[in-house]
């Protein structure tokens, strides 16, 4: 998934695979998808039509739905039989993940997905504009207030943004308010929803009053958030590591500190995966799985930690190595720490509609359209009708 | 012949049964009868989305067949061949710009923070709605984008019709003493009657079919569902929550609306155009 350049550090990572195994034949197909539906609208859409394949990368937002379609061939026999090569990839996986993907991405018990990554969601802040509203750096946590506050004075002083809001993507522009207020779109089992509580209200009301006191962009419109960034017009970005190619891209590394998501009841962050799986229509089940045990390996996992890839490896000990905190800004591990008091983002069934109804209402409640307690209840009762 | 069949009449058949399943793409058909449509009856975003499609084409429909209209009599009127090539030209240009590059360049003039036509508006004392996220301004907002994009397609086709209405008519009314405005409404629209109702066709087609600049400038069809497609709802159900059976069945309901509506405009067409 991804633009031309995320696409290009795949291909070289599955280059190296190709040279390290050259009686395989890998054709890599890459999705320009902005986001997790459409990749996995388009890959039904592929599969619909005929299309075949051997290895797919699926994100937390599609397993549950397409594991339980039957399309999937269950690893725990390869697991089990290949161990001395797994094991030492799973002792890796951070205990969080490998719960997550037992509990999200199987609907039968069955394992169905090598981890490959995942993402948190962190702020990047600009060192710069920082500085010139007088304002010290957070160290690695801070609140609400404490954010509004300098939200106030970064204003007054330097005329910038403090941040970006909207609703277009739930993962960075809701789910972080949601989760760091004790709050959430659903239940842990997503099966109850759970957007009108009393502190997703808040969290609601205190991203409007951000919009309403125009320390944010109006949303709606075309904002670039990593050029205001670097012209020093807007003091922050929120973002997980997906985020870092643009800081390195626009050669802002040094002049930015990550710290974590600003909280309310506590600390918190949504948590996003990525998984590996095979087909069960596949004809190349075993290269299928060579390429899965690569994969899982200490030099895959370097390899695309090195090349700027956008989430942090599933291994623990790539993801607190040099390969993965190198030419990146001061903080960067908190992106991986951020699994330990993370929640995983709410993916039912019909994670699309869901997601809609999530937009619209969120969208309301900070423009104002709404209130945001009748705006985010409309949306739960939307909500719970298609669970 | 067999393009027709593949691209055409293949794909209506298919729609039409599929519309009577369920099917996800990924596992097997189910059938269902008509549940699709027993659906589709109760489903407000549906109505949502024809409501809007239906005020956007007829909004369409009206100001382009006007300033089509008006903008071609006064080119026509032109007496410099150099001004006149001038203004079709750049009353044409717009419609050349592909849709995507259309909606993001709106996206950027109206941009509630810093937008141009923002800025200027507020500049001489216009206070200004924030165009794409108030349900009450997106639709028309998307209205007067349409209008710049497309309204030189209209006109060009006005503008083709005019310079068929044989001089010697003017001449004539001219002679009987008629005004410019007498002139208009006995000779110049009744002459342009076929010209005129072919455009009411062709635009009412196209307007019903929106579907690029909302997905551009209001994804989801929002805010709310306030420019919310019936074409943006067909494909949110085929390809994004793989409802395929169901977004058969709206295609269908789609396809006998444009049919009614085209035929009504045939109907009434007898009452006011005239044979040439």
């Amino acid at each position: 998934m991804g633009d031309a350049t995320q696409q290009e550090t795949f291909q070289s990572l599955f280059d190296e695979f190709q040279s390290s195994h050259p009686d395989i034949t890998l054709n890599a197909n890459g999705i320009a998808a902005g986001d997790w539906a459409t990749f996995g609208n388009t890959v039904s859409t592929r599969i619909a039509g005929g299309e075949r394949v051997d290895v797919i990368s699926v994100a937390t937002e599609g397993q549950r739905l397409l594991a339980s379609k039957g399309l999937f061939e269950p690893l725990d026999s390869y697991i089990d039989r290949d161990s001395d090569e797994t094991q030492e990839f799973y002792d890796q996986v951070a205990p969080n993940l490998k719960k997550w993907i037992d509990t999200y991405g199987s609907p039968d018990g069955s394992t169905y997905f090598v981890p490959g990554g995942y993402n948190t969601v962190v702020m990047y802040l600009n060192r710069e504009v920082f500085d010139a509203a007088g304002v010290e750096l957070p160290e690695t946590d801070w609140t609400w207030d404490e954010f509004r506050s300098i939200a106030e004075t970064v204003k007054e002083e330097t005329g910038a943004f403090m941040t970006t809001a909207g609703a277009a993507f739930p993962f960075g522009e809701i789910l972080p308010w949601l989760f760091t207020n004790a709050a959430s779109t659903l239940s842990e089992d997503w099966a109850t929803a759970t957007f009108d509580s009393p502190e997703a209200i808040e969290a609601a009301e205190f991203v409007k009053a951000l919009v309403d006191d125009e320390l944010v962009p109006q949303p709606g419109g075309e904002f670039d958030g990593a050029t205001q960034f670097q012209r020093g017009s807007l003091a922050t970005l929120t973002g997980g590591r997906y985020t870092l190619p643009d800081v390195r891209r626009l050669e802002m590394v040094d002049k930015t500190k990550i710290v974590n998501f600003p909280h309310n009841a506590g600390p918190g962050t949504p948590v996003g995966w990525d998984g590996w799986a095979t087909f069960q229509a596949s004809e190349n089940k075993e290269a299928a799985w060579t390429f899965l045990k690569w994969m899982m390996s200490v030099e895959a996992s370097t390899y695309y930690a090195e090349q700027g890839g956008t989430n942090v490896p599933a291994r623990q000990d790539v993801a607190s190595s040099e390969a993965f905190l190198k030419n990146a800004p001061e903080g960067t591990e908190l992106i991986a720490t951020g699994i330990e008091f993370g929640t995983p983002v709410p993916s039912p069934d019909k994670q699309a509609q869901v997601d809609a109804e999530v937009t619209k209402g969120w969208e309301a409640a900070i423009l104002g359209n709404k209130p945001a307690d009748e705006a985010l209840f409309a949306a739960n009762e939307a909500m719970q009708e298609l669970l | 012949m067999l393009l027709f069949l593949v691209f055409v009449l293949g794909p209506f058949v298919v729609a039409i049964g599929l519309s009577l399943f369920r099917w996800d793409m990924l596992t097997p058909p189910e059938f269902i009868g008509i549940e699709n449509f027993a659906t589709l009856a109760t489903d407000i975003s549906f109505y949502n989305a024809l409501r809007n499609t239906f005020a956007f084409s007829l909004a369409s429909v009206v100001t382009h067949l006007t300033a089509g209209f008006l903008l071609a009599v006064g080119v026509n009127a032109l007496r410099s061949a150099v001004a006149s090539y001038f203004v079709r030209t750049s009353l044409f240009f717009p419609f050349v710009i592909s849709w995507a590059a259309v909606a993001l360049l709106w996206r950027y003039v109206l941009d509630p923070t810093f937008g141009m036509g923002t800025y200027y508006l507020q500049k001489i004392g216009i206070p200004t709605p924030n165009w794409f996220t108030d349900p009450q301004w997106a639709l028309p907002a998307i209205i007067g984008i349409d209008w710049w994009h497309t309204v030189g397609f209209t006109f060009v086709i006005m503008l083709a019709g005019l310079q068929t209405v044989p001089a010697q008519l003017y001449e004539a009314a001219r002679i009987d003493g008629a005004g410019a405005l007498q002139r208009m409404w006995h000779v110049t629209i009744p002459i342009m009657s076929p010209t005129i109702f072919f455009a009411s066709i062709i635009t009412f087609i196209g307007a019903f079919q929106i579907f690029d600049p909302i997905q551009i400038i209001t994804p989801n069809g929002g805010p709310g569902e306030s420019t919310l497609s019936i074409v943006m709802y067909l494909y949110q159900q085929g390809f994004e929550v793989f409802q395929t059976g169901y977004a058969s069945a709206v295609a269908l309901v789609v396809f006998v609306i444009m049919a009614l509506v085209t035929a009504l405009q045939f109907w009434f067409s007898r009452k006011w155009v005239h044979d040439v």
